[in-house]
């Protein structure tokens, strides 16, 4: 039976970002009681006993979790048959973290930790509805790594209005210094139905948006972090084996308020209605899919990396060649894909106006 | 049925003044539809009609209408009120022997009043002044009175007070309309003469003639013929409409009426053509219409270049009854296979596009509006433009004439200031003003129509806070300096985006359109330049700064599904612009002259 991967959802945080559009609602002690007591049977219902290689827990806040809480949780988990190599990532709130939780991780198995800081500055973080301070930071990540938790994420924003280079060149800087083995970094999406959408904020000129980016890629390249995925840069051999199963398109369970999985075929997101999840109407939506647009899928999700799609995997996977199956001449010949030792890749210069690529593609 | 008891009858009002209002209480106290079958503004038929409260398509109906004991026959034809549309104004009136003028309690006598009633006037029609909205709070019907009785010349006695909301005056209306209005003149055993005042294609019956039999009769089974089409057909049915069709045996001399003849072939039949019977056949044609010219012209393009056939069949349809939409073949480099199409004005451009999209489903794409130039070739031969890229040679010109018309500015006094500062800016020659009461003026100027057809009605309005009315008659060519300006996008010529300019204005115009197609062409994967050229030389400029960014910086497990359907919304999005060279360009941006902001 093929390895699968599982993404839990824990929409519950004690403080709501300003752009955050996931599924979320206030912590509130009697609802998470509840609400595990729901994923426990969503799990049981559904799990069919594959071996797991990524166990992904996300939020939200799942870190908002008090102790009986998370024991509670790490206890259903039990119920996954987990491979050698396996890599489970817990989503952390820096003002969380302490010696107990970090033990009580590392005690269940947790060996990936993702932190939200976004940001040092501020104005951005007044922006955003969040605290943070370096050497917070400093002191907090010295701690994961004493009791040996060493593979760790943090997340950066960048583009927010009236950022300007200098303040993001500053968080680079702070970022690097936390010494720690991956970064994802995102240009700030104004979302429907958040508050900066609320606010009617604008996004920042696209001309500044790209120096940033740029900017982001060329530093954290000379400091040594490989360049992976669009958004994504890690320490050699710190890849985030769960969302490269996204990007190579391979099969996840999604379980909780909102999640999303893909299963035989099928993608299916859950409701995000809470009182509905606890009567046990979870999936919401499915979407059954053809070979073409599964293929569709794999070509969106595998050109984010920036090594591109294995043609000869693609082919062993749907028996037709992708050169024949998608228009890439022209596109190749204006360099915006590149062939090179038998994978196809968008041109780096290109990354930032992939879209572009992909709508003449699919 | 008594043809003296027939009256032929039509409407002329300004937009929204109520007529159609107005002519809802008429078919309710004629009991042609009940109270509860009642749907607000009967005549206007079209949703676009309803929607923009004018009335575009003219419609016939019969009434039967008691009368001191007897039974009349009143056919009450619609006319449009905006002045693009006078030319259905001409042909409703033709087929008429009167008219009720109707006139807003609040607003007076407005410009399109005035137009649509000289029009009647020419055609000797009986005319009953109306004073409409009699219930509204600031209704003033002494001023309007005096209006009318000081500016068209009617006697106090004539004028009939009504509201088309509580249907107080309707009853007199009518009376009056039985009363003033002369019974047609009937000449039944002449030989057959009936006017085709307008058709429309009906799936099952072909294409359907409103006629005015105005001598002899037709009846099913007869063979008619149309006398400057030379075409032939057998009557399968005639009858009156009383908003449904009611079939009848025949029509004859007086009446107002339809035929159907199992006509399928749009082109075999004109509005404006003369009906006659074969062995019964009349020598001379009825006059007809006063053929009325097209005054602007635009390139019509479907945005998919495979439904040119379908665009081509949809115009034909609106064409049989639109006798003045003129369409052409035409080709462009930058569009593809479309059509030159003719309009009276603006709106009826409008609206014709907006039909195509309605009921035809077509998405197209139409170029800057442009009026007919006279141009005087340097051998002397003298050709007419209707597109700025059939302008010939600067070589090869030594004039060009352009089209001016006369205007009819209606306003309250006080704003004679911006109006004529809007004129001065528009090219235009002050003629006179004339006082239609103390606080009410009539500006008269001759403005080039090639300004007109851009914004002029929109600032018009902006500067007189929508107290303005205006109408305008075609008045004579006058010679400009003016000049063929293109417009060049990655260095190439686009010729669906050239314009003629005058001279003196050409810089403003050049750095407002490239710097409306700035904002309007969406950037691309390389910069873009947009220039303006007179001949050879440059005259403005501006660029699209290459794209930078259009990625899905975050793209995780839940987001997957979502983000693919983002990715198809932005495909749908580029489908619906045109290749030029290697630029994708939105629809809008081919009507960008029309909206630039000077």
């Amino acid at each position: 039976m093929q390895e699968k991967s599982v993404y839990i959802h824990i929409p519950f945080c004690k403080k709501i970002c300003s752009y955050c559009d996931f599924c979320k609602f206030i912590y509130n002690s009697k609802w998470v009681d509840d609400y595990l007591i729901a994923l426990k049977k969503e799990i049981e219902d559904h799990y069919q006993w594959e071996t797991i290689k990524t166990l992904y827990i996300g939020g939200g806040t799942p870190s908002s979790l008090d102790e009986k809480q998370l024991n509670n949780l790490f206890q259903m988990l039990k119920i996954f048959k987990l491979a050698s190599n396996y890599e489970f990532t817990f989503e952390c709130n820096l003002n969380d973290i302490n010696d107990k939780l970090i033990n009580v991780l590392v005690k269940n198995g947790v060996n990936r930790l993702s932190i939200g800081i976004e940001s040092f500055d501020l104005d951005n973080l007044q922006f955003m509805n969040r605290t943070a301070s370096f050497e917070e930071a400093q002191k907090k990540i010295k701690l994961c790594k004493e009791i040996g938790l060493n593979n760790i994420n943090i997340d950066l924003i960048y583009a927010l209005p009236n950022e300007s280079i200098e303040v993001l060149k500053k968080d680079l800087d702070y970022f690097i210094k936390l010494d720690i083995s991956h970064i994802s970094t995102y240009s700030l999406m104004i979302e429907n139905h958040t508050m900066l959408s609320y606010q009617n904020i604008k996004p920042i000129d696209e001309d500044l948006d790209a120096k940033m980016y740029e900017l982001i890629c060329n530093t954290l390249k000379k400091k040594g972090f490989i360049h992976y995925e669009i958004s994504n840069f890690a320490r050699e051999g710190f890849e985030s084996k769960h969302n490269l199963v996204y990007w190579n398109n391979e099969e996840y369970y999604g379980f909780g308020l909102g999640a999303s999985g893909y299963l035989n075929n099928v993608r299916y997101t859950n409701t995000q209605n809470l009182n509905d999840y606890l009567k046990g109407k979870t999936i919401l939506e499915e979407e059954h899919l053809s070979q073409k647009e599964t293929m569709d899928y794999e070509i969106m999700l595998g050109l984010r990396k920036i090594k591109g799609i294995n043609l000869e995997k693609f082919y062993e996977k749907y028996h037709v060649q992708l050169q024949e199956e998608y228009p890439i001449d022209n596109l190749i010949k204006e360099k915006k894909l590149i062939i090179k030792n038998g994978n196809i890749f968008i041109n780096p210069d290109k990354l930032y106006i992939m879209n572009e690529i992909l709508v003449k593609l699919l | 049925m008594d043809e003296s008891r027939i009256r032929n009858f039509s409407i002329i009002a300004h937009i929204d003044h109520g007529k159609s209002t107005l002519a809802d209480r008429i078919l309710e106290l004629t009991n042609v539809v009940s109270k509860r079958q009642m749907q607000d503004q009967i005549l206007d038929s079209m949703d676009l009609e309803r929607e923009r409260g004018i009335t575009i398509k003219l419609n016939a109906v019969k009434l039967d209408y008691q009368y001191q004991g007897q039974t009349y026959n009143l056919n009450l034809i619609d006319t449009p009120g905006h002045v693009d549309f006078s030319y259905e104004v001409s042909r409703s009136l033709a087929a008429c022997e009167g008219a009720i003028l109707v006139v807003d309690a609040s607003q007076g006598i407005e410009a399109q009043t005035l137009a649509n009633l000289y029009l009647a006037m020419e055609d000797d029609l009986q005319i009953i002044p109306v004073i409409n909205k009699i219930d509204l709070p600031n209704a003033d019907i002494p001023k309007v009175k005096k209006e009318l009785m000081s500016v068209l010349g009617f006697k106090e006695e004539e004028i009939i007070l009504c509201s088309g909301k509580t249907g107080e005056g309707v009853k007199e209306l009518l009376d009056a309309v039985v009363e003033r209005i002369n019974p047609p003149v009937i000449n039944k055993k002449a030989k057959t003469r009936a006017l085709i005042f307008d058709s429309y294609f009906d799936s099952y019956r072909g294409v359907v003639l409103l006629v005015k039999i105005v001598d002899g009769t037709i009846k099913v089974k007869d063979k008619i013929k149309m006398m400057a089409m030379h075409s032939t057909f057998e009557v399968t049915e005639v009858g009156v409409n009383m908003i449904n069709n009611v079939p009848l045996e025949e029509l004859s001399s007086g009446m107002v009426g339809y035929i159907c003849a199992s006509i399928k072939e749009i082109d075999k039949v004109a509005v404006g053509d003369t009906v006659t019977v074969e062995g019964n056949e009349a020598d001379t044609p009825l006059a007809g219409y006063k053929k009325m010219k097209p005054m602007v012209f635009s390139g019509i393009f479907p945005t998919e270049s495979n439904r040119y056939d379908e665009l081509k069949e949809a115009l034909e349809k609106l064409k049989l009854n639109d006798a003045s939409l003129t369409i052409e073949p035409e080709t462009s480099v930058a569009l593809g296979f479309g059509f030159r199409t003719g309009f009276l004005g603006l709106l009826h451009m409008d609206i014709i596009l907006t039909r195509l999209e309605r009921e035809f489903n077509l998405d197209t794409i139409a170029t800057s509006p442009s009026v007919v130039y006279k141009v005087t070739l340097t051998n002397g031969e003298v050709i007419e433009i209707d597109s700025p890229h059939k302008m010939p040679d600067k070589a090869k010109i030594s004039k060009i004439e352009e089209p001016y018309i006369y205007t009819n500015i209606i306003a309250p006094s006080e704003y004679i200031g911006p109006i004529m500062t809007l004129c001065q800016n528009k090219r235009g020659i002050y003629k006179t003003t004339d006082y239609i009461d103390e606080s009410r003026v009539n500006i008269h100027y001759e403005i080039p129509l090639g300004e007109i057809v851009y914004d002029f009605y929109d600032k018009l309005k902006s500067s007189t806070k929508g107290y303005a009315s205006f109408d305008y008659e075609i008045s004579d060519y006058k010679e400009s300096n003016l000049v063929k300006m293109d417009i060049l996008l990655n260095g190439e010529a686009v010729d669906a985006l050239s314009v003629i300019v005058h001279k003196d204005f050409a810089y403003s115009k050049g750095r407002a359109i490239t710097n409306k197609l700035r904002t309007l062409i969406p950037r691309q994967m390389f910069q873009v330049p947009i220039q303006a050229s007179i001949g050879s030389s440059i005259i403005a400029r501006e660029n699209i700064p290459a794209m930078r960014k259009n990625v899905l910086a975050k793209c995780y497990g839940g987001d997957v599904s979502r983000k693919r359907k983002l990715l198809e919304k932005q495909k749908e999005g580029k489908k619906r612009m045109k290749m030029v060279g290697s630029v994708e360009v939105p629809q809008e941006a081919f009507l960008a002259v029309l909206s630039d902001d000077e």
